[in-house]
Parts: structure tokens; sequence; C-alpha cells
């Protein structure tokens, strides 16, 4: 069975800076991947670019759905991206903070439908079952999450935790075959994060969506995921099981020489 | 179809005949959009935005500098000493009105809606707002019609280079716009302000943590883009005299040319005035003068579908 | 005494004194062009009355008006918030549903009744030329910048297009007539409409990939560049002149013969029920999947991306179905004047028509046609009853100084939209 990502000695520059620099790298289906690194060693780069927000100069990187036709990502938009079967959350929780919470996760559900404006201006019998169908799958979406009791509320009145859980729903609203959590732990309290790791291992196990994950905080990385990729300064410099990555020579002298940055970043 | 050739072609000997006048034209024309492209680029380098309303700086900048000629210079032209005398002071004069309405517009207009972190489109539907209200109130108070600026001095040829007459007026503007140039590069490249400015405009909350008062520096961005756009008034009223919209088809042009420069970046800013300035010159040949303002506007469209950083890339502080 | 004379009431005090010198400016006397300073003299010196209390200099006068004004607000804000509390009770009334219904249906019966209300000829015409008209460029403009937040300051270009091709369709430009016929103004609505939201495609496709204030800008640009072409292609539009040939709508079908003619009252019902569709149609659109979509582009591109929405197929959607009720506009224009020339349609209409968006709520449908019709109706007033010193221009700087004051103390309008409100709440609180 072909890998859900191929990633090939992807580089990417913005103007003389490397960001990324001949990353390869893969993802089975159903696996829970991560990619960890000290700051700026490209993993929401790598995000980007795996998303269709950035357009590497080099490589390949393609993605294989179940039931849909293979994408060559780059050079792709990232609406089409999200249609091919990929969701995402963003570092910073990037919600539509004028709509309710509800509003939110039912875009991303209807977003893969067409524009239908005669539809909308005149209500016909197709259009109140496709609202219908998408109220459902938002409900259920919302319930999975834990967000039922909180539909009504305006987005950008849920706290950091709940956001997060909102974008998990949004992204997961999209019929994904894989969804990229992008520091999903950051700003989160420790049960907060307790809960969150509960419900991205349930994505996986009840949804059958595989998971690729940046991190900053070792703890939830290393108890979520089957396989990790370290990046420092652009380029893949380990790769491995949780044990193996733990007592790889290059990772520890990565990770201490920015040992300071990161306790401040995890504060 | 002939028909056009035959009038591109007979267009072309004429051109030929008068390139080098066009092209030094173009760059006096150039160098007054370059002056008033910094402000747009300085202000964007700060705040993310596009000042809407730099345009009536530009027009009042020119008012002032023609009321202080108006009302300094008698009924006869002077000569002399007494020439640079009154240059300078129409310079100061659309300068320094160019510098406070700039700063008072900041004041106004922009920092409530920035203290309370608002939408980029109230923005610029704020600034549209400063810039239609004073527009209006320049054509109550100063009349709807054009009126010539007394001169300072009697234009004439100082010399000629391939033929083309060189005029007093060409010069004037080549040596204040250089002056000015060179302060405003040693300004933001080398004092305290200079570097408050770069700081802000790279990463304005790591500006403030490192105790730079972004206010001030937002501030003082606005006052030596005001300055430059009031002067640029005041050379362009010169020429073409005053009027209360005066400012609107010189600051489109000037915004074209901050684009294709590279909005954010000083340098950027003179070479795309310079630039659009001889494009513009040139094309008279060539287009129906109706349309001269079109042609502007043409290289604004590609520049902004085709290559939005500009030719020399959007950036304000690494390399000024 | 001392806790006066803090740094900062002095900051307001020289504020105040400064802001009500403008609006002393704003209302005095016009300049001179010969002695341009007079105004401004005028404006400050001239003697006026202080609400018919006693006489004195005009800079006196305003500021004691600002300072009245300022304790006003100060006394509202410091007491129990009166104002939070009257919008408080607005919006509890107005979310109970028998009231909604009896309001707007009384609203309707009004707006019906209106024309055996108001006999004035200058107020029937303006009804339909000034008011409805303006209605539907507002709602037209609110679904681009109120639903899907794109600055668009060209608006005006669609009004044109609309206006045009009803004179082209009937016939009364140089150029020849669409399919060669003079046809009955009735057909010029579909086609005007059409040909309005092909330009508006055709115009969104290059331009919606730009960055909201580049769009700005060119959209300002696209705007003149019309009005220059509108200007100078004799052979086409008419050049200046334009044309004054454009037919009145008329009905021959069977035994009915009726033709809208210079009474101004039958144009009227025509456009309301125009406006009623274009009402119904647009809050429908907004309520839906279309809707939702604009929202999130406005309130997030990237984000909204990520989810799948494409966000240009959406931009360039709004550019075309507010086009279609600009175009509309143009028609109405067009054939109760039967005028069509350039001067209509310049800069100062696109952005009298943001006024109208701004003031009465961007992306709300109630708050939009709100804003239209006060504001148009204060504007036609002041045509119609022109105070001393009053010239029609100097409407524009009301408009000018009204932009920036609703930016700074009610962003979201008089009417706001939920969803609107919504945005600059979340603002206000720091988390974008």
């Amino acid at each position: 069975m072909e890998n859900l990502f191929e990633v090939k000695d992807v580089s990417l520059r913005f103007g003389g800076v490397v960001s990324l620099s001949n990353v390869s790298m893969f993802q089975k289906r159903g696996e829970i991947l991560a990619v960890i690194g000290p700051n700026g060693a490209g993993k929401t780069s790598l995000f980007n670019s795996l998303t269709g927000v950035y357009q590497p100069q080099e490589g390949t990187i393609l993605f294989n759905p179940k039931d849909k036709p293979q994408l060559s990502i780059i050079g792709k938009k990232p609406f089409t991206v999200s249609d091919s079967g990929i969701a995402r959350t963003f570092q910073a929780s990037r919600m539509f903070n004028a709509l309710t919470t509800f509003e939110n996760v039912k875009i991303g559900a209807e977003s893969h439908k067409g524009i239908g404006v005669l539809g909308a201006m005149f209500r016909g019998p197709a259009t109140r079952r496709d609202e219908h169908t998408s109220d459902e799958h938002t409900w259920s979406l919302l319930e999975f999450v834990g967000l039922k009791d909180r539909a009504n509320v305006i987005a950008s009145a849920l706290s950091y935790g709940e956001r997060r859980r909102l974008e998990i729903a949004r992204g997961l609203a999209t019929n994904p075959e894989v969804l990229l959590l992008d520091e999903p732990a950051a700003g989160t309290n420790p049960s907060e994060k307790n809960d969150l790791a509960i419900l991205i291992r349930k994505v996986r196990d009840e949804m059958g969506v595989s998971i690729l994950l940046i991190e900053h905080d070792m703890k939830l990385v290393m108890s979520l995921a089957e396989r990790l990729y370290v990046l420092n300064f652009g380029s893949v410099i380990a790769e491995g099981t949780p044990e193996q990555i733990r007592s790889n020579q290059n990772v520890i002298d990565a990770y201490l020489g920015t040992a300071s940055e990161e306790e401040t970043d995890n504060a | 179809m002939s028909g056009f050739f035959h009038y591109f072609s007979s267009h072309f000997e004429s051109f030929r005949g008068e390139f080098w006048a066009l092209f030094f034209g173009g760059i006096g024309s150039g160098i007054i959009y370059a002056m008033v492209a910094i402000g747009y680029t300085m202000v964007y380098g700060v705040l993310r935005l596009i000042n809407f309303a730099h345009s009536e700086i530009f027009m009042i900048g020119g008012f002032s500098g023609f009321f202080v000629l108006k009302y300094g210079i008698g009924s006869s032209t002077p000569s002399g000493l007494s020439s640079v005398f009154f240059v300078i002071l129409g310079i100061l004069a659309g300068g320094i009105a160019g510098s406070l309405s700039a700063v008072v517009l900041e004041r106004v207009a922009y920092r409530p809606l920035r203290k309370r972190g608002a939408p980029k489109i109230a923005y610029l539907i704020s600034a549209i707002g400063a810039s239609y209200f004073l527009i209006n109130i320049a054509a109550k108070e100063f009349g709807r019609i054009g009126q010539s600026m007394v001169q300072p001095y009697t234009d004439h040829a100082v010399f000629t280079i391939f033929g083309a007459p060189i005029q007093m007026y060409t010069i004037i503007i080549l040596i204040v716009s250089v002056l000015m140039f060179l302060a405003l590069d040693r300004i933001v490249s080398a004092t305290k302000l200079g570097r408050g400015i770069r700081a802000v405009a790279q990463d304005s909350e790591t500006a403030s943590l490192m105790g730079v008062n972004i206010d001030k520096t937002i501030a003082v961005t606005f006052l030596l883009g005001g300055f430059l756009g009031g002067v640029a008034g005041f050379l362009y009223a010169m020429n073409f005299g005053v009027l209360y919209s005066m400012g609107f088809t010189p600051a489109l042009k000037a915004f074209t040319a901050a684009v294709l420069g590279g909005i954010g970046n000083l340098r950027g800013a003179v070479l795309g005035g310079l630039i659009l300035g001889i494009v513009e010159s040139l094309s008279v040949s060539f287009v129906n003068p109706a349309y001269i303002d079109v042609v502007a506007f043409a290289i604004l469209i590609l520049v902004l579908m085709f290559r939005p950083t500009g030719i020399l890339g959007e950036r304000l502080g690494r390399d000024a | 005494m001392k806790t006066l004379l803090t740094k900062k009431t002095l900051k307001f005090v020289g504020a105040l004194f400064i802001l009500s010198e403008l609006a002393a400016i704003m209302t005095g006397p016009p300049g001179n062009p010969t002695h341009q300073f007079d105004g401004f003299k005028g404006s400050l010196t001239d003697p006026t009355s202080l609400l018919g209390l006693f006489t004195t200099s005009r800079w006196i006068v305003f500021f004691v008006y600002g300072i009245l004004a300022s304790l006003i607000v100060y006394l509202v804000r410091t007491k129990q918030n009166v104002v939070g509390k009257v919008l408080e009770a607005q919006r509890s009334v107005s979310a109970n549903k028998t009231f909604r219904i009896i309001f707007f249906s009384a609203l309707v019966i009004l707006v019906v009744l209106l024309p055996t209300l108001i006999k004035d000829a200058f107020w029937q015409n303006a009804m339909v030329s000034q008011i409805a008209v303006f209605v539907l460029l507002a709602l037209g403009l609110n679904v681009v910048t109120g639903f899907a937040g794109l600055l668009d300051l060209g608006f005006v270009a669609f009004y044109a297009v609309g206006a045009y091709a009803t004179a082209w369709c009937t016939g009364a430009l140089p150029l020849p007539a669409l399919f060669g016929i003079h046809l009955n103004t009735f057909y010029a609505i579909p086609i005007a409409i059409a040909l309005a939201m092909i330009s508006g495609i055709i115009l969104g496709i290059p331009t919606l990939r730009l960055r909201g204030d580049y769009l700005a800008i060119v959209t300002l640009g696209f705007g003149e560049i019309i009005t220059v072409f509108a200007n100078n292609l004799n052979g086409v539009t008419g050049g200046a002149m334009g044309t004054g040939q454009v037919p009145h709508f008329a009905i021959h079908v069977g035994p009915v013969n009726y033709v809208w003619g210079i009474p101004p009252v039958p144009y009227y019902y025509l456009t309301i029920v125009f406006v009623g569709i274009f009402m119904i149609a647009f809050s429908l659109l907004e309520h839906s999947r279309v809707g939702r979509a604009w929202t999130a582009i406005r309130e997030d591109e990237v984000a909204a991306e990520s989810v799948g929405i494409n966000p240009l197929k959406y931009k360039v959607l709004a550019f075309a179905i507010g086009a279609a009720s600009a175009g509309f506009a143009g028609v109405m224009t067009a054939a109760q004047s039967n005028y069509v020339t350039p001067a209509t349609f310049t800069l100062g209409l696109s952005i009298n028509v943001l006024v109208l968006v701004i003031f009465g709520g961007m992306g709300s449908i109630t708050g939009v046609v709100f804003g239209a019709v006060v504001i148009q109706t204060i504007t036609m007033y002041l045509i119609h009853n022109p105070p001393a010193g009053y010239q029609p221009q100097d409407l524009y700087i009301y408009i000018g100084a009204l932009l920036v004051i609703m930016m700074i103390f009610r962003p979201a309008g008089m009417i706001p939209s939920r969803r609107r409100s919504r945005t600059h709440a979340s603002a206000a609180s720091g988390q974008e």
C-alpha cells in the first residue's frame, strides 16, 4: 500500500533565506506522526508547504487519498489541497470570530459543495436537504469534540482549549483523510492538554483520520506520536520511534543548543 | 491597420526629435512622484497601510507655498538672491504645512483606530473620509478654479543636453530632491529616530518591548513623509499651479511608483518614481493625451498583478 | 481646581477647541478665489447667535457648542450608561418576533402610502431618483463591502454600466442599438443587470487577487477610467453630453397600454418593488452557505482557504451580485431622467454610496436601507431648503467627516449587523 504523504527533496527559500532544504519524509496511512524541532527549524514552513500555502522551489509532495486521485501538492492552492482531503489547524488559532461555534464548523462541512447562489435565493428542496445534512454533520462533530453546549457561542468568546477543539472540528468537517495540527497544545493548561491528547487519539481511532502533528510540548509528543521526524535548520536530522529519538545524539545536541529558548516557550 | 502604422511612424519621427526633452521632463515629474511615494512607503512600513489621505498632504503643501509666495512677493518677479530666498521659503512652507497636517491626520484619523486594534478596512475608510474632507474643505475655502503660482524667479533654459534645454525649474527640483533624499537616508539609517522607524517597520511588537515609543515613532514617520509630500506639492504647484483636487492624480501615480519600486522600500520609491515619470513622459508621443493618466494606471495594475512586490522588493529597515 | 488642570484635561480642551473650530469652518461661509482667507476669517469671526440667547463671534459660539456637546456625552456616559440601556432595549424589542412583524408591516404600509402623504413635486421626484435609487446602490455595495469585506471605491462603474446598457438597448446611444432594434425599456432590465454582473466578473477576476488596500486603489482608478472613456468615446457613449433620449418604461400587452412618464409616482412603485426583491434575495443569500463563506473570507482568508473555500470565486461572486443591484439602479436612473451622462458617475458618488453603507451598518441590510434613506433625505432637505451659506458641494465635507467619525466612534454603524458587530467587538478585546 502506498504511503499517505510522500515528500521528496523539498527545498523552500525566501529570498536568500533557506527555510527547508532537501526535506524528505513520508507518512503511513492511519499513523500519528509528529514533526519536532527547535524554533525556526522550519516546522510551520513544512506545514504550509504541505497545505499549498507556500510553494517550495524544489522537490515533490505527493498525497494519496483513499478514494480520490493522487495529488501533487506543490503548485496547488490551499482550497484544492483541502478538497483532496487534507485538513489543518493553525499555530495561533484562526477562527471566524464573527460567527458562532456552530457556524464555524458548518462552513467546513459545506465548503466542498458548489456555490449555490440560486439555491440560496430560492431555497428549493435540494438546498434544504443539503442544509439539513450539513447541520447534522456539524452537530455530530461538535458532540465528538465536546463543544455541543457551546454551539451558539461566538467563536471569539471561547477559551484557548475550546478554540483548539473548534479548529479540530472545523477541519474534520471537511471529511479529511489526514489532519495537520500546528502546535495544538500551545496556550492550553495541563488539564486541557490532557483532554486534547485524548481527543487527538480518538480522532484517529474512531474516525480513521491520520494525524500529522507539530508540537513543542515533548511530553505530549512522546506520548502521542508513533513516529517522529526532527527538523533543525530546515533539514531532517533524525527519524524514528519516540524511544529512538530520545536517545539520538543529533537530537540531543540540537535541543541542548536551544534549551533556554524551549523553556521560555513552554512557560 | 495601415492607418495605425502611419500614425505610429510619423509620431516616431517627431518622437526622436523630442526624446531628450521628454526624458528630462520625465525625470522632473518622476522626482516629484518619488517624493510623494516616499511618504506612502514610509507609512506603509510602520503601519502596513496605505495612507489614502497623502494626496491631500501634497495639496496642502502646494497651497501653503502658494500663499507664502503670493503674500510675500509683490507684483514683480524677484531675481538673484531674493529668488533663492523665496524658493527656500516656499519649500519650507510646503514642507512644514505637510508635516503638520500629516501628524494631525495620524492623530485624528488613525491613532484612535490603532488603539482599538480596528480591522484594516476601518483604516482605509477613515483615511478616505479624511481625504475627502480635506479636498472639499479646500474647494470651499480656496475656490474651485485653478490658480497659477506667483513665480519666485524667471524660468529659463540654463543649458542643453543632447539638444534638450534644461530649465531652471528642473534644476531646482533636482537639487532639492537630492538633498532631501540624502538627508532622509541619513535620518533613517544613522539616527536613533531612524532606528526606531526601522525597528517598528520590522516588528512593531518586538520594537515596543525593546522600549521604542511606537506612538512617537509613527508620528515621526508621518512628519517626515509629510514634509517630503508637502515640498513635492509646492514644487509641483510652481509648474502647474494650485487647485483643491491637485493631489489626486499625482498621488495615484506616486502610489504606483511606490508599488513599482516595492512598497516599504525607500530606494525603491525613488527608482519607481523616476521610471514612472520617464515612461509617462515618453508615452505622450504615442498616446492620446486624454488617456495619458490611463497609462500610469495601466502600469499600476500590471505591476500589482504580475509583480506585487515591485522591482526591489518589499521592505523597510533592512537596507533602508 | 488642581484636578481640573491636569495634562489630560488640557489636552481634551485643546482637542475640543480645534474640533469645534473645524466645525465652524465646515459650516462657515465659502472663501473667495482671490482672497482665499476670507472664508476662514468669516467662519471664525462672523457674528452668530448662540441658541438665540446672544450674538457673538462664531469661534466662541462653536466652542460653547463643543463644550455643551461633550458635557452631554459625559453625563450620558457616567449616568448609568443610558445609551447602552437604550440599545439593549432596542435589541430585546427587535428580537421579539411579533413586534418585528408588526413593525415591518407598518413600515411597508408607510412606504406604499408615502406618495399619497407627500405631494410636493420635489420630494416625489427625490424619493425615486435620490432615495430609492440610492437604496439600491447601497444594497449592492453592502454585498461587496459589508458581506465580503471588499472596499470597492469604483462601485459607480456598475451603476454606469447599467445606465449605459439601458441607453444602448433602447437605441439612445450613437452606438448602434443592441440587436439592431430599439427595445422597450423593460427588456433593458435583464440585459443591464447581466451586463453589470459581467463587468463585475471581468473587473473582479484580475483585481480581486489583490490585497484589500490595493483593491481599494485599483477600483478607485477603474472608476475614474470609466469616466475618462465615457467622456471621450464620442462615437460610443455620446461623449461628455451623453444622451437624453432614453425612453420611459411602457407596457403594451393586449388591451393594457401604460407608459411611465414624467410623474415620478409610478417610478416610485416600480423601484420599491425591486428594492423589496433585492432585499429579500440578499438577505436569503446572507444566511446561506454563500453568506457564511463571505463572512469566513472577510474574517480570515487563510483559514477560509484551509477549509476549502476558494476566496477568488466568492469575491468575484460578491462583485457580480453587488453589481446586479447597481446595474438595476442604472436602468431606473436612465429611464426616469431619460438622460445618461458621464457627469453622474463620479468618484464622489462612489464615496456617497459608501457613506450610506457605513452609516447604516456594514453587512446589515436593514442598516444600509436605513442609512440610505436617512442620509439621502437629509441631503435632499439641505438642497431643497438650504440654510444660509450652504452650497450643495459642502455636502462632501460632511460626508468625509462622517466617515472618520463613524470609524472612530461607531464602526459597526447605526444598526449593526449581528455578525459585523461581533467582529468589531472581538477586535476591541484584542482577540483577532
